[in-house]
C-alpha cells in the first residue's frame, strides 16, 4: 500500500515536472536582424499621414509626398561592427528634406533580436524611429516611421522607405 | 367638466414626463467623444433614491451594434471603485468621464452611449437612461483643405482647393489656377510673401500645391512662425473670351505646437 503512495507521489512530481514551459527554438535559422539593418541604404518613397484623421475615420488619410521634394537624394549608412553591433550613423541628405534634426552620430535599437525601435543619437540629442516589418528586409527594403505628437496624441507620422544600395 | 379633467390630467402627465426626463444633465451640454464630460443624476424618485452610495454603469453603442461595456464597470455584483459617483447634495450625483478613454473605443467608433446608477452589489439600480448620442466629429467637405490638419513649419502642407465644392461661379469657371502663401510669426507679423506658385491640377476638380514652409522661405534666425495663410488664384473669360483675374478668399492656419 505504501508503495502505492510513493509511486503516486512519484507520478505526480513527474506530472508537474512535464508541465514546466519548453523553449522552443525559431523555425528555421534565426534571423539577425540587427546585421541585416546595417549597410548603405537609399530613401526611395515618403507617405505622411495625418494621424488624427485616420483615428477619425475621416477620407484625406495619406499622402504619398516622394516627389514633392528631392527625398530620393537622401541615403543612410547604419554602420556595425565586426561582431554586429550597430555603431555609427551617417545621413548624406543631398537636396532632401530633412529627416532627422542631426546627420551623423550613433544608432541603436530597443530590442536586439526584434528591434522596434532605432535611437538615433547625437551628443545627447536622440531621435527615435519606429521601424517596420521585417518583412521585405530580405528583398533589400525596410521602413522608418517617425510620429509627431501633441499632447501625447499622434498628429502626423512620415513612412520612410528604404532600399539598400 | 369631463373635457376639463382630461385636459388638467394630460397637463399632470407632461410635467411628470418633464420631469422624468430632468434628471439627467451634462457638462458641457454637447460634446464629442473627446471631450471631458461631467454627468449629474438625480436619483429622485428611483429605486437609488436616498441612497448615498450609487455606482454609475455605462455602455456605448446602444441598438447600433460596436457596444461596449465601460472600462469602469466592473462586475454588476460588486461595482468597481473608479464607477463610484461622486454625491454633491442629497439624491444627486456626478461622474466625469472621456468617451474614448471610458469606452476604449476611437472617435469613429463611438455613436452613443446610456448608463444608469445601481448599488455596488447590483440589488438596487435607477431606470436606464439612455441613448445619448456624441458629436459626430465628422468630415466636412470644402472647397479648400489643408492636408494635415494639423501641423508646424517643417512639416509637408498641401493646400488643397475642391472647384466642385465651391458655390461661387467664378471660382467654379476658374483656370490657370495659382497659390499665393503668406507666413507670419508668433506675433501675428507677415514674415514672407509666396505669389503665383503654380498649383498642380490632381484632377477635373481638384488643384494642390504642397510645400514645407522652411523650405520655401527663408525664416529669419530666432524668427518662429505662427500661422500662414493661403489664397488660390486664377482668370475666367469674360463675354469677349479675354482671361480676367480672379482668386478665392484667405483661408488662414495656424501652426500646431508638438511637443
Amino acid at each position: 500500500m505504501k508503495q502505492i503512495k510513493y509511486i503516486m507521489l512519484a507520478l505526480c512530481i513527474l506530472t508537474v515536472w512535464g508541465c514546466q514551459p519548453e523553449e522552443f527554438g525559431p523555425i528555421g535559422s534565426e534571423e539577425n536582424i540587427l546585421k541585416g539593418l546595417q549597410g548603405t541604404w537609399s530613401l526611395t518613397k515618403v507617405t505622411q499621414k495625418d494621424e488624427d484623421a485616420a483615428t477619425k475615420g475621416f477620407p484625406f488619410k495619406e499622402l504619398d509626398i516622394t516627389n514633392v521634394y528631392a527625398y530620393k537624394d537622401l541615403s543612410i549608412a547604419l554602420q556595425g561592427d565586426a561582431s554586429g553591433n550597430a555603431t555609427n550613423f551617417v545621413i548624406t541628405p543631398g537636396n532632401s528634406p530633412k529627416i532627422s534634426d542631426f546627420n551623423t552620430g550613433t544608432w541603436a535599437v530597443d530590442n536586439v533580436k526584434a528591434p522596434k525601435v532605432i535611437t538615433l543619437k547625437s551628443g545627447t540629442t536622440t531621435s527615435d524611429l519606429t521601424l517596420g516589418s521585417y518583412a521585405e528586409l530580405k528583398t533589400g527594403k525596410f521602413y522608418l516611421k517617425k510620429v509627431k505628437k501633441a499632447n501625447g496624441k499622434a498628429i502626423v507620422s512620415y513612412t520612410y522607405q528604404f532600399t539598400k544600395k | 367638466m369631463e373635457l376639463m379633467k382630461k385636459l388638467i390630467l394630460a397637463i399632470i402627465l407632461t410635467f411628470s414626463a418633464a420631469f422624468a426626463f430632468a434628471q439627467v444633465t451634462f457638462s458641457p451640454a454637447t460634446f464629442t467623444s473627446e471631450d471631458e464630460v461631467v454627468i449629474t443624476l438625480d436619483v429622485t424618485g428611483t429605486g437609488m433614491a436616498g441612497q448615498n452610495d450609487v455606482y454609475i454603469w455605462m455602455f456605448s453603442n446602444d441598438g447600433v451594434g460596436g457596444g461596449k461595456d465601460a472600462s469602469t464597470n466592473g462586475q454588476w455584483g460588486s461595482s468597481s471603485e473608479s464607477g463610484k459617483m461622486t454625491k454633491i447634495a442629497t439624491n444627486k450625483f456626478t461622474f466625469k468621464f472621456t468617451g474614448t478613454t471610458l469606452f476604449g473605443q476611437s472617435p469613429a467608433e463611438l455613436i452613443n452611449f446610456g448608463f444608469l446608477g445601481k448599488s455596488k452589489d447590483g440589488t438596487k439600480q435607477t431606470q436606464d437612461f439612455k441613448p445619448y448620442k456624441f458629436d459626430p466629429l465628422v468630415f466636412s467637405p470644402s472647397a479648400f483643405r489643408v492636408f494635415p490638419a494639423k501641423m508646424d513649419a517643417t512639416d509637408m502642407t498641401t493646400v488643397n482647393f475642391h472647384q466642385d465644392l465651391t458655390a461661387e461661379q467664378n471660382l467654379q469657371r476658374m483656370f490657370d489656377v495659382k497659390v499665393n502663401l503668406t507666413f507670419f510669426n508668433e506675433g501675428g507679423a507677415v514674415v514672407a510673401t509666396r505669389t503665383a506658385l503654380v498649383a498642380t491640377k490632381e484632377s477635373n476638380i481638384r488643384y494642390s500645391y504642397s510645400f514645407i514652409a522652411e523650405r520655401l522661405i527663408t525664416i529669419p534666425a530666432g524668427t518662429k512662425l505662427g500661422k500662414f495663410s493661403y489664397q488660390f488664384t486664377g482668370s475666367i473669360k469674360d463675354a469677349t473670351g479675354a482671361n480676367v483675374p480672379t482668386s478665392g478668399p484667405v483661408n488662414e492656419i495656424t501652426y500646431t505646437v508638438f511637443n
